[in-house]
């Protein structure tokens, strides 16, 4: 632990502080992007991942369970003496998830890289994180 | 003893960063150099509350398999929140929802409703932990419930007066390492020691349900069960009882001691212990199985990324990438975490059947060592397990209150250290208050409520506000109270007032399947009726800039 410690308070809470109790006189200006069509499609792309992670996480959740009570024999039939459906919901599911995850950052990060590269191919401007 | 030792630790490590804490901010967000494995894991020390170590094995036990999609929703919640909010949460700049809500949509208005809402989540969500506190040192040392939920609320506001998040950092990392040894260890012990036989039996459900003892039952309320066939019983004088096959109501007080072997009697209104209905993994206690499982995941894994302490984690990683990776490592920890639970509830069918009589089977985790392992050895694996119950009860509390003592000083009044650590104690109090009455409530259908209320009021607010422009500050403010008022209405209902049978007691019970889609729908609808700002684009687009 470092004694010397950064003080960190988010721009809305200093604007919300300083305020004190007064109603807002004016917003926090929100800088535009360098380049809004650029910002536009990579935005869209990672709308594209998030929706593609959100659709196979129903599927496996609800599919899963929609499988139990499509199936009951999968509560009868046993793998080594145990239940199949007891095995997918308490083991097998989590790394299921894991791996889900997983996917989805690498996507939302190669997403990003591209997005920088073709940023510095145009502009020689390197991405800077906020 | 073992408690002892775990709460005199976090003091320690909490006592330790009180010099640091110097403001506000400092107090409610760790310093960012907290590095991503330490905060994935005081993440998950954080979210593994009393409701995954000790409710779901008793919930297990007492309504079946089905009950391991709670689990398994607590987990994938963390995978919406990875593809939905962890990273533009971050970008933004906002600690916690109602800042969110203030970037994104510019109304302080809107920062004092979501603050509300954040109180009432976040009181659901306290409650059942004391509650924890309370069930696991009545059972250990023997007090009163009332003195364990008193005492736990003073250490754990205690600590956090003293300490600040700084410290609750590590705290939580320390404690999810606790929670996962002091539940796997007596799992994997339990699992070696019982015998090839009990562990087929565990897996056998249908093979029936036995007392594996001599079992002397006390019900410590009236309660109404069945028998499928006669049974002789003893009475605490000494006197034979024949118990015939059919009905029976006990009045609070009376002992029983069963034989061996004997069959385990059905108490009214749960699934037969081992019957078809309990080893289907489905969630079913009114009928409409499918429903309920679809209605509870739904709350569960998209409550988890309305959960006020959960947000303000992410702002304790440095970038927005970190963020993201930082919840997929939380996925990690808490899927190992989740594969034990389940050992509990299925050895508990066999050698703790009693439990489900008692309506105790929220303590199965910390009485089945000891029954299962006699002698010292058993009583040091209860030590471990009621410790890290403990453990997770302390951490899980600390952080529920911080963010409740946050949102009551940080968005509803103007922030100080002095009056955040007033917050924390008023939160404590009320916290303490509602859970005195809350003893026969199960832990699960508290957490599950709290989940419900942010899936259906800070889900949409957070998934339209980062992925969809057009949303509005009416649309917001409409979507919120609307969710807000329905989802805490609905389990209220449920809970406290009797409801009609059939289709209606499901849809209030579980009430995520139409409160999320409608909070959805209002954003949606009121937001097309207004006009969004003209730097709402902006707002959104910063969201995803890398």
């Amino acid at each position: 632990m470092s004694p010397r410690r950064e003080k960190l308070t988010s721009p809305q809470t200093r604007i919300a502080l300083a305020r004190g109790n007064r109603p807002a006189q004016h917003l926090l200006p929100i800088p535009g992007p360098v380049d809004t069509e650029a910002a536009r499609r990579l935005f869209r792309r990672q709308r594209r991942t998030a929706v593609r992670t959100v659709a196979l996480l129903s599927l496996l959740l609800f599919g899963m369970s929609g499988a139990f009570a499509l199936w009951p024999q999968l509560t009868v039939l046993r793998v080594s003496g145990v239940p199949v459906s007891w095995a997918l919901l308490v083991v097998a599911v989590y790394p299921l998830l894991f791996l889900l995850a997983l996917w989805h950052v690498r996507s939302a990060e190669r997403a990003e890289e591209d997005a920088a590269a073709r940023g510095e191919g145009a502009a020689g401007k390197g991405p800077t994180e906020p | 003893m073992a408690i002892g030792l775990v709460l005199v630790t976090s003091l320690v490590i909490g006592v330790y960063g009180v010099r640091a804490a110097r403001s506000t901010s400092d107090f409610l967000v760790a310093s960012r150099r907290v590095s991503p494995n330490w905060n994935a894991m005081a993440i998950a020390g954080e979210y593994l509350s009393a409701a995954s170590v000790l409710g779901l094995s008793g919930l297990l036990l007492k309504n079946g398999l089905g009950t391991m999609w709670y689990a398994v929703g607590f987990c994938a919640g963390y995978v919406a929140v990875v593809a939905l909010v962890a990273g533009p949460m971050r970008r933004s700049g906002a600690f916690t929802v109602p800042d969110f809500a203030e970037y994104r949509l510019g109304a302080p208005r809107l920062r004092k409703l979501c603050g509300c809402v954040v109180l009432v989540i976040m009181l659901l969500y306290l409650v059942p932990q004391f509650k924890g506190a309370g069930v696991v040192l009545a059972l250990v040392s023997g007090t009163p419930y009332w003195v364990g939920v008193v005492l736990a609320g003073i250490v754990v506001s205690g600590s956090i007066a003293a300490g600040g998040m700084r410290s609750a950092t590590y705290v939580q990392a320390f404690h999810y390492v606790v929670k996962l040894l002091f539940i796997a260890i007596p799992a994997v012990y339990l699992v070696a020691h019982a015998g090839a036989d009990v562990r087929a039996q565990a897996l056998h459900p249908e093979w029936g349900t036995h007392f594996s003892d001599t079992t002397p039952v006390e019900f410590t309320v009236d309660t109404r069960f069945g028998l499928d066939e006669p049974v002789e019983v003893t009475a605490p004088g000494g006197g034979r009882l024949e118990l015939a096959a059919g009905d029976h109501t006990v009045p609070e007080g009376t002992v029983y001691v069963f034989p061996q072997g004997s069959a385990v009697p059905h108490p009214a209104g749960l699934p037969d212990l081992g019957g078809e209905r309990w080893s289907t993994p489905l969630l079913n206690s009114g009928g409409f199985p499918l429903f309920e499982t679809w209605s509870t995941l739904l709350a569960i894994t998209l409550g988890c990324m309305g959960l006020p302490h959960v947000i303000m984690r992410f702002h304790t990683s440095p970038t927005a990438r970190t963020a993201r990776r930082v919840a997929v490592g939380v996925i990690a920890l808490l899927g190992l975490f989740y594969l034990f639970p389940a050992v509990y509830g299925l050895l508990g069918r066999v050698l703790t059947p009693q439990l489900v009589l008692l309506q105790g089977t929220d303590t199965v985790a910390v009485v089945l060592p000891a029954q299962a392992v006699p002698g010292s050895a058993g009583t040091v694996l209860t030590a471990l397990v009621a410790a890290g119950a403990f453990g997770a009860f302390l951490s899980t509390s600390s952080g529920l209150l911080l963010a409740l003592a946050g949102g009551l000083s940080h968005d509803l009044f103007q922030g100080s250290v002095p009056r955040l650590r007033l917050a924390v104690a008023v939160g404590a109090c009320v916290a303490v208050l509602l859970a005195l009455p809350a003893e026969q409530i199960d832990i699960n259908v508290l957490v599950v409520w709290a989940f419900t209320v942010a899936a259906s009021t800070f889900c949409p607010l957070l998934v339209l506000g980062i992925w969809w422009r057009r949303l509005t500050l009416p649309g917001a403010a409409a979507g919120l109270s609307v969710g807000g008022v329905t989802a805490t209405g609905a389990v209220g209902w449920s809970i406290l007032l009797p409801t009609p049978d059939g289709w209606m007691t499901v849809l209030l019970a579980q009430p995520a399947a139409w409160t999320i889609p409608l909070a959805f729908t209002t954003m949606v609808v009121v937001s097309r009726l207004t006009r969004p700002p003209d730097w709402a684009e902006h707002a959104v687009l910063r969201l995803h800039s890398p």
